[in-house]
């Protein structure tokens, strides 16, 4: 089911599994299952970790509802800061960095049905690689070494064999100008 | 340090990308500044669109049920009492096994209570559920009953009937009285208001100006009564039928306001 056709929304879903309803966080799975796992993919390049972890975070999800306050952001918003704190953590944890180096033999391929890409939001997908395809190339480089790979920015600079204070400079002006270009979009973000 | 240099750290901050000196000064600035903490969720909310940045992939359908059953499983153990046994001093090695076998006791002895109260629970439930069910199917047996009797009554040579109409006091009742040439007869009312406690409608037989009683019945909650009666055989050919209301248990001759006649 898609996020804009269900009849309950998003939060008051979470409020359902607070009251320890099952059924409401199938149905919150059934949403963004799709969305967090191609995340998990991404960080931790490999199936079985991503689904140990979408197994993590929607038992975090279960557990800590109560914690979700929608004053300060959307359910969309949690779920994916969920995902990928859980999966940064794991990736570290497991010290995969060099894996993720060799990783691109083990890259998963199986596509997506058409209904689940359609599911997948292709046209968020698609503003959202418009506005990081408008960033300049080394700023967009240190972004997605952060957010995918949950490098450091002395990690960061490191791999780059750039200076520090340039690696933080490229981020904060790469982070400001992405806010102005999905901020001015953001009513395309209907989560 | 300034307020400024905490807010040009947020943003790597939302994005996990702080090294762990600067991130330990923004978390503790953080939890003393609203201000940072609310701008932390705007940039938060500005970077969870890039989640979309990647190709769309399905999980294993198994996963889905992996995930229920675990919840349900959290639910149980969540749904248990914690018990923390008070610490006693241990002397020796066979003290520390008893030790830990009175608490592994006490601690199945607990698990095994909740189990008992969590099936007594559910046997009150089912047995609530099949009372509603028996008195359904007792309800609709009656009904049937009923229906299988009109229609046998209906079915007899020579039936008659007799159309009551309402009083002022329930101008919307209505009753139709059949009989039989053996003067068994059955009386169907609508619409009558339910009688007070310790009341109900009774039938009458009206010769000559005398009334003569017949049963007494209640309705349900439409006003409707199906009743079986015998009218007696001075009050087949020249009766006027009647209904009151009067005490429960009847009464030999009428005390209460009519509702229905003939």
């Amino acid at each position: 089911m898609q996020p804009e056709e269900a009849q309950i929304s998003d939060v008051d879903l979470l409020k359902a599994i607070v009251r320890q309803d099952e059924t409401a966080l199938a149905e919150l799975y059934d949403r963004y299952r799709v969305i967090l796992f191609s995340l998990l993919v991404r960080i931790l390049h490999s199936r079985e970790e991503a689904e140990d972890v979408l197994q993590e975070v929607f038992l975090q999800v279960w557990r800590r509802a109560p914690d979700f306050d929608e004053t300060r952001g959307r359910p969309f918003t949690w779920l994916v800061t969920l995902a990928r704190s859980r999966g940064i953590d794991r990736l570290r944890s497991l010290a995969a960095r060099e894996r993720v180096a060799l990783a691109g033999a083990r890259e998963p391929s199986e596509d997506v049905s058409d209904a689940v890409a359609d599911a997948f939001r292709s046209e968020q997908r698609g503003l959202v690689t418009t506005a990081l395809a408008q960033l300049p190339e080394e700023q967009k480089r240190a972004l997605m070494l952060a957010y995918f790979d949950g490098l450091t920015q002395s990690e960061i600079a490191e791999k780059l064999g750039a200076p520090l204070g340039t690696v933080k400079t490229r981020m904060r002006s790469g982070l400001i100008k992405l806010r102005e270009l999905l901020g001015s979009q953001s009513a395309s973000f209907g989560f | 340090m300034t307020h400024q240099d905490y807010k040009e750290m947020i943003s790597a901050h939302a994005l996990s990308a702080l090294d762990a000196s600067d991130d330990s000064v923004l978390s503790t600035h953080l939890k003393e500044c609203a201000e940072c903490r609310q701008e932390l969720d705007e940039w938060k909310e500005t970077f969870a669109p890039v989640a979309l940045d990647t190709k769309p992939l399905e999980p294993s359908p198994q996963l889905r049920d992996r995930i229920l059953n675990q919840v349900r499983a959290d639910k149980v153990s969540v749904s248990r009492p914690n018990v923390v046994p008070l610490a006693r001093k241990q002397t020796n090695v066979w003290s520390s096994l008893g030790t830990l076998g009175a608490i592994a006791a006490s601690l199945l002895f607990v698990a095994m209570l909740v189990y008992v109260v969590l099936l007594w629970r559910e046997n009150q439930a089912v047995r609530n559920e099949l009372s509603t069910l028996r008195e359904e199917v007792n309800q609709t047996k009656k009904e049937l009953d009923e229906q299988e009797k009109l229609v046998q009554m209906f079915a007899k040579p020579g039936i008659r009937f007799a159309e009551l109409t309402a009083m002022p006091i329930a101008p919307t009742a209505t009753a139709k009285l059949a009989y039989d040439s053996t003067g068994h007869a059955m009386v169907m009312t609508n619409g009558l208001p339910a009688p007070p406690a310790g009341k109900a409608y009774q039938l009458w037989f009206i010769v000559g100006g005398k009334p003569m009683p017949g049963k007494t019945f209640s309705t349900d909650s439409h006003g409707k009564a199906m009743m079986e009666d015998q009218i007696p055989a001075i009050a087949m050919n020249s009766a006027i039928f009647a209904i009151t209301l009067e005490p429960k248990e009847g009464v030999p001759a009428p005390t209460g306001n009519m509702y229905l006649r003939s």
